[in-house]
């Protein structure tokens, strides 16, 4: 859990870190997919960008540099089908959670309250693609 | 041990020398001792604890909320299943509040318990409670959280957090 020491700079740094692993790894996750779900890894994928160049104003308009995305990132686990392009899209969406909730322990309140609505809709896109909800996203492993 | 005595004799006569030399010196015990007056009654409860306190009998109700509306369908239907393993992470969303709660001695704690019996919904009649019920109150349990953790301390603010997205994740789940 992220503790209240957490500057409000480093956690937004780390949020946006884990928007552009998930921007990445629904590149992934896309390719294995089709139909509707493709449709919605699309549309989820589009809102991780949105994400991401909102996280990167904020970063700039604190007079920061915000973190470059990496070329590549590490997958958790293989990729090669439908199931495993869901877990992945789950896992992606728990990392971003996590991000956020570490928002939501800074002092600044309205950063708190910016990463406790960010992380619901993180939050509800895990349980999508888990297919079932969890009772404490973000605190627990998926 | 042969000093004892004089010594158990000396406590005593400082003790109930104490008001008198209090007197001479003009002072009253408040100005003496800095802490709380323990004459003064129970001191007020904390903002945090009053907030989860809040939270802990919305969570309450919520759990009302869900036992009405399953306990009152009279079908094992796929609905009734459904939101038995939403009220099961409800309960889990109470007992994780209720463990934060640390009450000063001798305030009533025994409403809070994690086990909320089904009599505990008297407002609201058998099966009457629509899933577009179910869904609005998660709707405003999630808003509600997020409204009241900018106040308290960071790991409560975070379990607050986590609740609110588990109740927005509800809400999808029960069609909105």
């Amino acid at each position: 859990m992220a503790v209240g020491s957490v500057t409000g700079l480093a956690a937004l740094q780390a949020a946006l870190a884990a928007e552009d692993a998930a921007i990445f790894g629904y590149g992934v996750a896309g390719a294995h997919l089709s139909g509707t779900r493709q449709s919605a890894a699309a549309q989820d994928w589009t809102g991780h960008n949105e994400a991401r160049d909102t996280l990167t104003a904020m970063i700039s308009g604190l007079g920061a540099t915000p973190v470059a995305a990496q070329a590549f990132y590490q997958l958790p686990f293989a990729v090669g089908d439908a199931a495993s392009a869901a877990a992945l899209a789950a896992y992606l969406e728990d990392g971003v959670t996590r991000a956020y909730l570490g928002l939501v322990a800074v002092s600044d309140q309205r950063l708190r309250t910016f990463g406790a609505v960010a992380m619901q809709s993180s939050a509800e896109r895990a349980a999508f693609w888990q297919g079932r909800t969890q009772a404490f996203p973000g605190l627990q492993a998926s | 041990m042969p000093d004892i005595l004089p010594r158990r004799r000396l406590l005593a006569a400082s003790a109930a020398a104490l008001p008198a030399l209090l007197a001479i010196a003009g002072c009253r015990s408040a100005e003496v001792f800095a802490g709380p007056d323990p004459l003064a009654g129970r001191p007020p409860l904390s903002r945090d604890v009053i907030t989860l306190q809040a939270v802990i009998a919305a969570e309450q109700a919520m759990i009302a909320l869900y036992q009405v509306a399953v306990h009152g369908d009279p079908r094992p239907t796929g609905r009734a299943r459904g939101l038995e393993g939403l009220l099961a992470q409800h309960r889990q969303h109470l007992g994780q509040l209720v463990a934060r709660l640390i009450l000063p001695s001798g305030e009533p704690s025994a409403s809070f318990s994690p086990s909320t019996s089904p009599s505990a919904a008297p407002t609201t009649g058998p099966g009457r409670v629509t899933i577009a019920q179910l869904r609005a109150a998660e709707r405003a349990s999630a808003t509600n959280l997020v409204r009241r953790l900018v106040t308290v301390p960071p790991d409560l603010a975070q379990l607050f957090a986590s609740i609110a997205a588990s109740d927005a994740t509800h809400a999808v789940a029960l069609g909105g």
